[in-house]
């Protein structure tokens, strides 16, 4: 539930109004100009239809230094971030050889594994030196070594389920897992703001799609009472499976999933339930297992558990955790497993030696210190985000905090204001999240110092000021804040 | 300072799925508004002939964006609206809903008011006229989908 002021609403559709209409007249302009220069296209048809790429062109180009920003460090609590600089209004970006040090709010790096690691950086090397860096082949044929093998052991043992399937990409997990589990006569429900990867599988499936509103469990229910009374379309006979995709926390708003009462609506209308973890797995529960544990569902009610390593693991790839027959099922018929190329030793390495941190069985307690460190950070720092009067989504625990900021020209000021004062935020826009409702995503690591926090919080509030953000009254400064010497204003 | 609350809609196209947000009529209605004042003081004509030519600019930016572009300004979703124009895509395709009920309203409201000020004189009566009933007739939930003499149809 988002609260917009709204002035704010409509100077922000006045202004992609102005923004659109520029984008057109120069469209027209360079059509009309074109018209007299001859095309050196041979005959051959144009690589995109002219208004496709229409976006890209007049608006993403504008602002284009605020997105893909180079580095050239590992991703830990601080990043050198390479200066880029522009020669035609940011069409094209040359890179320096010049990096600043910023600090790093916008890598998935939950848990600190993304740099150096006392416990498990040495067991990679030492896998590295033994294994090297790829298996060059697929897993059916000669990409099997016993790390893969003592990795899906372990993951299986972390999620809580019999077996657990691995495959070298999270994206690539959901888009080639889908069209095996589900087909043509299928029925899946999904969250309306789901991942891209988790539409494109549902897409490449074949199976009818319907899309229920965002985290509503009482609009699920609807949807499902509906679609099963009507049956397939057309023909109006049973659907054959359903399948309900939920994720466990949601990039882009920060929310964690609904997830006991979604169960007992799937568990009544016998529909499978599918949770993508990848942002939630190794975040938040007590132990890091994700949304299962925090909100007390019982594995054994998700039928299908999917989740990626690169956010909390500091590694690649992606798994999936099911029943043992399930995943025998995978692993014959998914293309991912017996085409592509099993995930480089070394990274699997490093996801085992991450796992046993987190559970202590390194011998130390640095786990549950790095998981009670990311609870505290986040914690803190979206509630002094919240006592400064910006609007920042997300529940409590989740260490994404979206910061609204809607107008889109606020969107280049703000990334860039911050990248002045050396913070490195990450913002994203129109496709990926509502044409209204720009945002600057944070994403809190446990890496981060009390230290780290209080910079990131001056530089976002002056940074707030400059382009008017705070759309909330600020929390009137209580006596106790003076307690311990740190003025946050 | 007013605030609305926006609940995520379930259009998952992005296309059109900005039109049900809170503000949109406001904006529309504003932005009419405006650019008749600002045709007021570029032209120095009377208020009647500024509500004419708002109206018959009003045709030619909505018909060309509504009824004859089609697809989306983005790559993202594979190209499955490529065949629909922007009024076929609004809803999901579903007719008769309030914005296809409010954007159909607002061309006979601006007739309406562009007839009156001329005093109903030609030629301007007879633009206008012609004006409105292209555009309330294009959006007829009959129309849905169809192409005309096969104008705007693909190849």
């Amino acid at each position: 539930m988002i609260t917009i002021p709204y002035l704010t609403a409509v100077s922000t559709y006045f202004s992609y109004g102005l923004l659109f209409a520029f984008g057109q007249l120069r469209d027209y302009s360079r059509r009309i100009f074109d018209w007299w220069s001859t095309n050196n296209l041979q005959g051959y048809a144009p690589i995109c239809l002219a208004h496709e790429d229409f976006y890209i062109r007049r608006l993403y180009h504008r602002i284009q230094d605020c997105f893909g920003r180079p580095i050239s460090s590992a991703p830990d609590a601080w990043v050198d971030v390479v200066e880029r600089y522009s020669n035609d209004n940011n069409k094209t970006l040359k890179r320096t050889t010049k990096s600043k040090r910023c600090l790093n709010l916008g890598s998935y790096n939950y848990l600190g594994f993304g740099s150096f690691d006392e416990y498990c950086t040495p067991r990679v090397i030492e896998s590295l030196k033994k294994f090297s860096a790829s298996t060059c082949s697929s897993r059916v044929d000669a990409g099997t070594t016993s790390v893969h093998a003592e990795l899906e052991e372990c993951v299986a043992n972390y999620v809580g389920k019999p077996a657990a399937i691995v495959t070298g990409m999270g994206f690539a997990t959901n888009s080639a897992i889908i069209p095996v589990l589900i087909g043509k006569g299928g029925l899946i429900i999904s969250d309306s703001l789901n991942h891209t990867s988790i539409v494109n599988g549902a897409r490449g499936s074949g199976a009818t799609i319907r899309v229920f509103q965002h985290n509503t469990p009482g609009h699920l229910e609807r949807v499902l009472k509906e679609q099963i009374a009507e049956g397939q379309p057309r023909t109006h006979r049973p659907w054959k499976k359903i399948i309900v995709v939920v994720e466990g926390i949601y990039s882009m708003e920060g929310e964690i999933c609904q997830l006991p009462e979604i169960v007992s609506i799937c568990k009544k209308y016998k529909a499978y339930v599918y949770l993508d973890e990848a942002h939630s797995i190794g975040a938040i529960g007590k132990t890091g297992r994700g949304v299962c544990e925090l909100l007390g569902v019982d594995t054994a009610d998700v039928d299908i558990m999917m989740g990626t390593f690169t956010k909390s693991f500091g590694s690649c790839g992606g798994y999936i955790a099911g029943s043992k027959d399930l995943i025998q099922y995978l692993k014959y018929h998914c293309p991912a497993h017996l085409y592509a190329t099993s995930i480089s030793t070394p990274s699997a390495q490093q996801i085992i030696s991450a796992i046993k941190v987190i559970l202590g069985e390194d011998g130390s307690n640095r786990g549950a210190q790095k998981l009670a460190r990311i609870r505290e950070n986040s914690n803190f720092f979206r509630a002094e985000l919240q006592k400064m009067g910006l609007e920042v989504l997300g529940d409590n625990d989740s260490p994404v905090m979206p910061i609204m900021l809607y107008n889109p020209a606020k969107i280049p000021a703000f990334s860039r204001e911050c990248l002045r004062e050396n913070v490195a935020v990450v913002v994203v826009g129109f496709p990926a999240t509502p044409l209204l409702l720009a945002r600057a995503r944070i994403c809190i690591s446990a890496s981060h110092s009390r230290e780290d926090l209080v910079k990131a919080l001056q530089v976002i509030s002056k940074a707030g000021d400059l382009t008017g953000i705070k759309y909330f009254p600020a929390a009137p400064k209580k006596q106790e804040e003076e307690k311990d010497g740190i003025k946050l204003d | 300072m007013m605030y609305v609350r926006a609940l995520p809609t379930t259009d998952v196209n992005r296309n059109t799925e900005w039109f049900t947000y809170p503000g949109v009529w406001t904006t529309y209605i504003l932005i009419l508004f405006f650019s008749w004042l600002i045709v007021l003081s570029i032209f120095n004509c009377s208020s009647g002939m500024a509500w004419t030519i708002v109206h018959l600019s009003h045709f030619s930016v909505t018909y060309h964006f509504f009824h004859w572009k089609k697809g989306t300004p983005f790559g993202d979703d594979q190209g499955i609206y490529n065949r629909l124009t922007w009024w076929e895509q609004i809803d999901n395709g579903k007719q008769l809903t309030r914005n296809r009920k409010f954007l159909t309203l607002v061309p006979v409201v601006l007739y309406l008011i562009a007839s009156h000020t001329t005093d109903y004189q030609h030629p301007m009566l007879f633009l206008n006229t012609l004006a409105v009933f292209i555009m309330v007739v294009a959006k007829f939930p009959r129309m849905h989908k169809v192409r005309i003499f096969g104008i705007n149809a693909d190849q």
